[in-house]
This record gives structure tokens, C-alpha cells and sequence, in this order.
């Protein structure tokens, strides 16, 4: 099976997926014949989807900045292997996801959130926040902090896969198709976690959703 | 909270505010330096051992249909190989159980194995050895599993194994005359523990056995009287000496009849 039915079998995405896959692989070859400084463009393309994926996983930057580069570490080391039957990007996300799974096993205990500040420059956010609250200066930025904190309180409460399902698809946007990739497991189970997932935070937020 | 909003706010929209959670842009600085650093330290580290497996298995994984054929060939090459060298041996096994071990077919080998044997410490520079003559193998013919052996078997390892050299050396120590100093009554003989019924032993050349002990010690005692006698011909001239003494006594004995009675006249002559 060659790399271009994979991806399109694998990826369930728009062309422009498919030329970015590409693109990557072009890099990829460089970097296994030898060209160290290609990787750096990969490196400069997903660090900050890597990032965020290891960071709505952890809810703690600090973690989440050692795990991303432990992540692009190793995909450097063992680029070699890389074969191109799925993309780069689906590649590079397993190897960050389970980085990140083993991490959050071996620290279950430990629960310790350092999170970033929300950015109200966005414009998705900023229509969100505004719907939620009509308050200005110190108040708005007292109820994003909450609302920053409560949502982190719900996504701790959920278990690894399924907060893994969550963030992949809601924040991150990647396919069924594409999550069950990067967890190795069936598009079902992909969809059931989501739907549990989606229950149980629906519950713990129940507050500050509107009617 | 704002509540009265006509939007329905959803639980993907507050999930939402979560991609806005982006670390400031200092923070970028700091982890490409520190990646860079990572980065260097992996490329100058030693790999481990595995790593190296886990590239051939990498390369074999590119070309499976290749490699797999590859190695079923190799696979049923080996067995072939098994099965022919098991057929083999079963039949040589067959062979040497079933027939009877004649003992001439056996004395070949091991008289082979004898002569190999014997051959290696003359090559050594024993010359005491050279001289002894091997008469006849020491070679006990039953039917143990020494001559039950393949003829080819027992001549390989009679050639080739250093144990069958150890059986060389014994054997002509076996056969090895005591020497001169052994033999003298000061020591007494190193033969003495052996048993008398040693089997195909080897005559014991004795050097003065050709000599006569009595001629030669007249010889040595006639020697400066009779300058005959220094000569080789010892016991010829001895009977011609015998013999003219026997003649001049008669003819004393003749002289004492022909003289008067009332005297003797004896006449001695040299």
C-alpha cells in the first residue's frame, strides 16, 4: 500500500492536508539522508499544536513545554523509522500523545495545574467570554480566571483517553479518523469516548452554559 | 454572568476558549534554545546497542516481501541440509549395527592407528626408538566399540587426534629397550614390575651374545706372551699351541724311556 492511499484513507481531510503531508515528507527524507537543519522547519511548523495538545492534556506549561521538546527529540532520533505510510503530523502527534499518556500514568497523584492566560485577542474566545459576562476590567478578567479554572477542573476529572479524545477533536480539530490513528484504536471508540466525555463535562460545567 | 443572551452557549464553545490558552511569545525563545540543546546532545550521544537492531528491522520493514522470501529460502535450505546429513547418519548407524565386524576389516584401521602412532615420537628425535624394530602391533582384536567404528572414523582419528599420539608414545616406551644404565646390577632392571606374560615382546638384543667368554679371556691373558694371540684368529692359534705342547711332551716322555735306569735325564725345552 503506497503513502498516498494511506493518507487518504487515514486522514479524511481536505487537500490541503494532503499537500502539507506532502511537503512534510519531503522534509523527512532530507532529515534521513542527513540534513539536521530540515527538521528545524518541522519543529517551527508544530510546536505550537504539539504544545497545546500536551498542554489541555496536563493543564501544566511547564510539563507541557519539557514534553513537547522530549516529543520532537524523539522523533528526530528515530526519524529513520519513519516510512511515510501515515503523515508526519499523525507521526509526530502519537508520539507526543503517548509521551504525554505515559507521563500523566506515572504522575497520577500528582496534580499540580499551571496554566497559561487566555488571550481575549482571539475572536472565538472574545465572542464567548462576551456571552458569558458583561462585566469589564478586573471583573471580566476575575471571571475568565474562574471560568479558565473550572474548565480545567472538568477536564482533570476526566480520565487520560478520554481527555485525550476531548482535546484532540475539540481543541485541536483533528478527524475520528485521525485521533483513532494517533490512539490506536477504532473510530468507534473514538466517538463513544467523545460522547462520554462530552456528558460528563456538560455536567460539571452545567453553570456556565446557557439556555 | 450574563444570562440573558439569546446565543446558546455549548460546552464545545467553552472548550473553545481553550485553544486561546497560548503561551506568550518569550517562552518561544527559551524553547527553541532549549531544544536546540536536546537536540545536540542526541546527536552527539552514543546510541545504544539496540538501536542498531531497531534500524535493520526499520530497513527489513521497508522491503518485507523481499526479506520474507529471502528467508523462507534460506529456511527450507537449512532443512534440506538437516534432513540429507539425518538420512546420512541413519544409514552409516544402520550399516555398522547390522553387518558383523570381521577382524581383518577391524586390523586395518587399528594397525593404521598403531603405525600413526608409532611414527609420531620418531619424528620427534627419539633415536633410541628408530632402532628398535616393530615387529608386530600390540593389538588386542575383540569386539569392542572401538572396532565396531567405521574403518574411515577410526583412520581419521588416528591421524588427526592428539589422544592417538598419547597411544603412540605409551606404545613405544612399551617396546623400548631398558637402557645400559637400567641394566646394570647397581640399579636393577626397570622391567621388574612387568609381567612375565607380556605378550609379542620383542627378543632382547644382547651385544656380547657372538662372543665366547673363555676365548676371549685367554686371548687377553696369551696376548703379550704369544703375539699370535693379539690377532683376531684367537682360537685357531690357541689348538696349534695345544697341540705342539702335547708333542713336545711326548717326545719327553720318549727321551726319559731311552736313558739307564738308575737315572732320569730330563730335557726341558722352550
Amino acid at each position: 500500500m503506497n503513502a498516498s492511499k494511506t493518507l487518504e484513507k487515514t486522514l479524511v481531510a481536505s487537500p490541503e492536508r494532503k499537500l502539507e503531508a506532502d511537503a512534510d515528507l519531503d522534509i523527512v527524507r532530507k532529515v534521513q539522508v542527513g540534513d539536521v537543519a530540515a527538521f528545524d522547519r518541522l519543529i517551527l511548523k508544530y510546536r505550537e499544536r504539539v504544545l497545546g495538545i500536551i498542554y489541555n492534556m496536563t493543564s501544566n506549561r511547564e510539563d507541557a513545554s519539557d514534553l513537547a521538546q522530549d516529543a520532537f527529540i524523539k522523533a528526530f532520533q528515530s526519524i529513520h523509522r519513519f516510512q511515510g505510510q501515515a503523515s508526519f503530523f499523525t507521526w509526530l502527534y502519537r508520539i507526543a500523545v503517548n509521551s504525554t499518556l505515559s507521563h500523566l500514568r506515572k504522575n497520577r497523584l500528582r496534580s499540580f495545574f499551571s496554566l497559561e492566560s487566555i488571550r481575549e485577542e482571539d475572536p472565538v474566545s472574545r465572542e464567548v467570554i462576551d456571552a458569558l459576562t458583561d462585566k469589564t476590567g478586573a471583573g471580566r478578567d476575575a471571571f475568565v480566571h474562574e471560568l479558565q479554572e473550572k474548565l480545567n477542573d472538568a477536564m482533570q476529572k476526566l480520565s487520560i483517553n478520554h481527555r485525550t479524545v476531548v482535546t484532540l477533536f475539540e481543541i485541536d480539530g483533528l478527524s475520528h479518523q485521525e485521533i483513532a490513528e494517533i490512539m490506536e484504536c477504532s473510530v468507534g471508540t473514538v466517538r463513544s469516548r467523545l460522547h462520554y466525555a462530552k456528558q460528563l463535562l456538560q455536567a460539571e460545567l452545567q453553570p456556565y452554559l446557557l439556555k | 454572568m450574563k444570562r440573558d443572551t439569546e446565543r446558546k452557549t455549548t460546552i464545545e464553545d467553552l472548550l473553545r476558549l481553550k485553544r486561546a490558552e497560548r503561551p506568550p511569545a518569550e517562552f518561544w525563545a527559551t524553547f527553541e534554545a532549549e531544544i536546540r540543546a536536546k537536540q545536540l546532545s542526541a546527536i552527539v550521544s552514543r546510541r545504544p546497542w539496540w538501536d542498531g537492531i531497531s534500524r535493520i528491522f526499520a530497513v527489513l520493514n521497508r522491503h518485507p516481501v523481499p526479506v520474507g522470501a529471502a528467508a523462507a529460502l534460506a529456511l527450507a535450505g537449512i532443512g534440506a541440509r538437516y534432513v540429507a546429513g539425518n538420512a546420512e547418519t541413519a544409514s552409516v548407524n544402520r550399516a555398522s549395527v547390522s553387518e558383523p565386524v570381521a577382524a581383518a576389516a577391524v586390523a586395518a584401521p587399528v594397525a593404521r592407528l598403531v603405525e600413526n602412532a608409532v611414527a609420531a615420537p620418531q619424528e620427534t628425535g627419539f633415536a633410541a626408538r628408530e632402532a628398535v624394530p616393530v615387529q608386530a602391533p600390540v593389538v588386542a582384536v575383540t569386539e569392542s566399540h572401538i572396532t565396531k567404528a567405521p574403518a574411515t572414523v577410526a583412520a581419521e582419528s588416528a591421524s588427526r587426534s592428539p589422544f592417538g599420539d598419547g597411544i603412540g608414545v605409551t606404545l613405544s616406551d612399551f617396546r623400548e629397550p631398558a637402557p645400559d644404565t637400567a641394566q646394570r646390577a647397581v640399579f636393577g632392571s626397570d622391567r621388574e614390575f612387568e609381567p612375565a606374560s607380556t605378550p609379542a615382546r620383542m627378543p632382547q638384543a644382547d651385544p656380547l651374545a657372538g662372543l665366547d667368554p673363555a676365548a676371549e679371556r685367554r686371548a687377553r691373558l696369551l696376548a703379550p706372551a704369544l703375539p699370535a694371540y693379539a690377532s683376531s684368529g684367537t682360537r685357531a692359534v690357541a689348538t696349534d699351541w695345544m697341540k705342539a705342547r702335547a708333542s713336545s711332551n711326548e717326545r719327553m716322555y720318549e727321551s726319559m724311556d731311552q736313558g739307564p735306569s738308575d737315572r732320569m735325564l730330563v730335557g726341558f725345552r722352550f
